[in-house]
């Protein structure tokens, strides 16, 4: 046991950044409406060691009703879309939508459009899209940081456009290793 | 080229009993196509090599050899949702794919005094799939649970057909991302099998790095969502950075961090000089090295093993009944893993480790994937000692057009069978490892504590994706 606590340590001083000091926090839930469960791997990725986003004020809330920020995940399929509405009218206000991953901004390109109810942006207005197949996580991390650092109420158009310039791109993304 | 067995509908039981006291496993069943023209499939795994029943039932309806093998009850119950096909002497015959609204149409009807049910999902509280459990209790004590999946269906099957048949790895690869190679390996297989062709040596290596660099992330995933699972932190921290430095080596290597694109059907994608393969054999190691050091320590951390030991049996009976494969089934004893017999793979020689004792439980779940990481890095580092790819796959005879594969990927067999029509898809067919692993998880949960599920469920850690397609 203390040789892992003393392990992890080591690990914490090496590959962790600093946490910033911030002095706001947003609550997540994320929703996976039907993906390839890779977004969910790099998004669990960003609560771990190396990103560790809950030092920032971010954190994954196990409620609706808790939270500030739906994240979701992968196509919306016909059987998803109303437990994802759901969620999101369990919201309170101010809310915000982030569409994790091209999955759900609609370039999903293996799917039968007879199962799906997607793109996202059809159910529920989009505030950011954070592009990848899937995200990195370091990806994932800076996007909600950028969240976190904007005021709410159309502060997001940058990131959508820049976004939308990367949609179809051909090549899965593979991050930067 | 893949036996293809064709059966009268009125013999199809019978040839599946002769098949299964012969020693063979039936390893999942499908339907092709609806209504009178529509054919029925059957993957049998047998001791002189894997081949496909098919039949064409008359009018939809054919005999069920659900009691025969416990282990394709969900085929079935896919096949009739899906393909209308009907099975006679299935009672009752569930849905499963199709999600009807009264809770007593699809899930077991459970009495008595004090029963109730406790109803969780689809959206679950954590970072995790979507899908709906049903638990039938007493108190806190689980009577039955019924699992209602299928709310992920993107309908990648239905979407296959008509689409090139060069397109087969990157959809059946598309189903999951943390299973990506072993179903885009083993659909590539598929194809290759109903063209006449054979991988070369150079190929199956570099499928058999991708499929183990795979098989690494996922299992050092798996041991620390068990410590998740029970809250020990410093596990689940130290095992999330072991399988990120993963994730970075399959970049370095694939230019993916889930090797998505790495697959394709009659050669390789990945080509990798001497030098970068050697580094990432010495990343390999330094990795497994860590690993070893943590889990020594995780096996005599006694709040950890305390939580582990006796819970969620899932014993050689009921995999052997269930048909469960992967590490599930090998922790219970059942040496099976389609890697000892993957003739078109570089597994010359392979052997299946098992746990001692076999126990079957969470205990025996994660030493069993725990010992398989040192396993796959042994294979790891006798590949990764030169040169790597890309490798191709070259005609030997004509093909029949259908073409049936087995693949070993992290969570057990994918079994993927494939029909052409021309350079075109007819039917592509999946079964993963997680669709065979739900029916032996949902039994593994019966007599449990209802707060210990999601141990139970971590120990299996079964994709959704990789079941609903």
């Amino acid at each position: 046991m203390y040789v892992l606590l003393r392990h992890l340590r080591r690990i914490r001083r090496t590959v962790a950044p600093p946490a910033p000091s911030r002095r706001h926090s947003l609550a997540l839930r994320h929703v996976d409406a039907g993906s390839c469960n890779a977004c969910e791997h790099e998004l669990a990725a960003t609560a771990g060691p190396h990103y560790d986003l809950e030092r920032h004020g971010l954190t994954v809330v196990a409620s609706p009703r808790h939270a500030d920020v739906l994240l979701v995940t992968g196509a919306i399929t016909v059987a998803m879309a109303g437990p994802l509405l759901d969620a999101y009218r369990a919201m309170p206000e101010p809310r915000r939508v982030v569409a994790l991953g091209d999955c759900a901004n609609g370039a999903c390109p293996l799917a039968d459009a007879a199962q799906l109810a997607g793109p996202l942006e059809r159910i529920v207005a989009v505030d950011m899209w954070i592009p990848g197949c899937p995200p990195p996580p370091e990806r994932i991390a800076a996007a909600l940081l950028d969240l976190l650092a904007a005021p709410p109420g159309g502060a997001y158009s940058a990131a959508m456009s820049s976004a939308t310039d990367r949609r179809g791109a051909g090549r899965p993304d593979g991050g930067d290793g | 080229m893949t036996p293809v067995v064709r059966v009268a509908p009125a013999r199809w039981r019978e040839t599946c009993a002769a098949a299964i006291a012969d020693g063979g496993r039936l390893c999942g069943l499908f339907a092709d196509g609806s209504g009178p023209t529509g054919a029925l499939g059957a993957a049998v795994a047998a001791p002189d090599g894997d081949r496909l029943l098919l039949t064409e039932p008359r009018g939809g309806i054919v005999d069920s050899v659900v009691e025969l093998a416990p282990a394709v009850g969900w085929d079935e119950r896919e096949a009739h949702d899906v393909h209308g096909v009907r099975f006679v002497g299935h009672v009752p015959l569930r849905p499963l794919v199709d999600h009807p609204s009264p809770v007593d149409a699809w899930a077991a009807r459970v009495a008595g005094r004090d029963v109730h049910q406790v109803a969780v999902g689809p959206i679950h509280a954590g970072v995790i799939e979507s899908g709906h459990f049903r638990f039938h209790v007493v108190g806190e004590r689980i009577l039955h649970l019924d699992v209602r999946l299928f709310y992920k269906r993107r309908g990648i099957e239905a979407a296959a057909v008509g689409r090139p048949a060069a397109d087969a790895a990157r959809l059946a690869g598309g189903a999951c991302g943390a299973c990506t190679v072993a179903n885009g390996v083993a659909a590539a297989l598929a194809v290759e099998q109903a063209r006449g062709l054979e991988p070369d040596a150079e190929l199956r290596r570099a499928r058999v790095v991708l499929i183990e660099l795979e098989r690494l992330y996922n299992h050092l995933n798996d041991v620390g969502a068990v410590c998740a699972g029970v809250g020990f932190a410093p596990g689940a921290s130290l095992y999330a950075v072991l399988k990120e430095r993963v994730h970075r080596l399959c970049a370095r290597i694939a230019g993916h961090r889930f090797l998505f694109g790495a697959v394709a059907v009659g050669g390789g994608t990945v080509a990798v000089d001497a030098a970068t393969a050697r580094a990432a054999r010495a990343e390999v190691d330094a990795i497994v090295a860590e690993h070893r050091a943590a889990w020594r320590e995780l096996r005599f951390t006694p709040s950890l093993r305390e939580r582990l030991v006796g819970v969620g049996v899932a014993d050689r009976d009921a995999v052997e009944r269930l048909g469960g494969v992967g590490p599930a089934a090998r922790a219970a004893g059942v040496a099976r893993d389609a890697r000892g017999d993957s003739p078109r793979l570089a597994y010359g020689g392979f052997r299946p480790i098992l746990v001692p004792g076999g126990a079957g439980d969470v205990a025996a779940r994660v030493e069993q994937r725990a010992r398989e990481v040192e396993q796959t890095a042994g294979l790891l580092a006798a590949l990764l000692d030169g040169r790597l790819g890309p490798g191709a796959a070259t005609p030997t005879a004509v093909g029949s057009g259908i073409g049936l594969a087995r693949v070993e990927g992290p969570r057990g067999e994918t079994v993927c069978a494939v029909r052409l029509a021309g350079d075109r898809i007819a039917r592509l067919w999946l079964r993963t490892g997680s669709y065979a692993n739900w029916q032996l998880l949902a039994h593994a949960a019966i007599g449990e504590l209802l707060p210990e599920f999601p141990l139970i469920n971590k120990s299996f850690e079964l994709c959704y994706a990789c079941v609903d397609r």
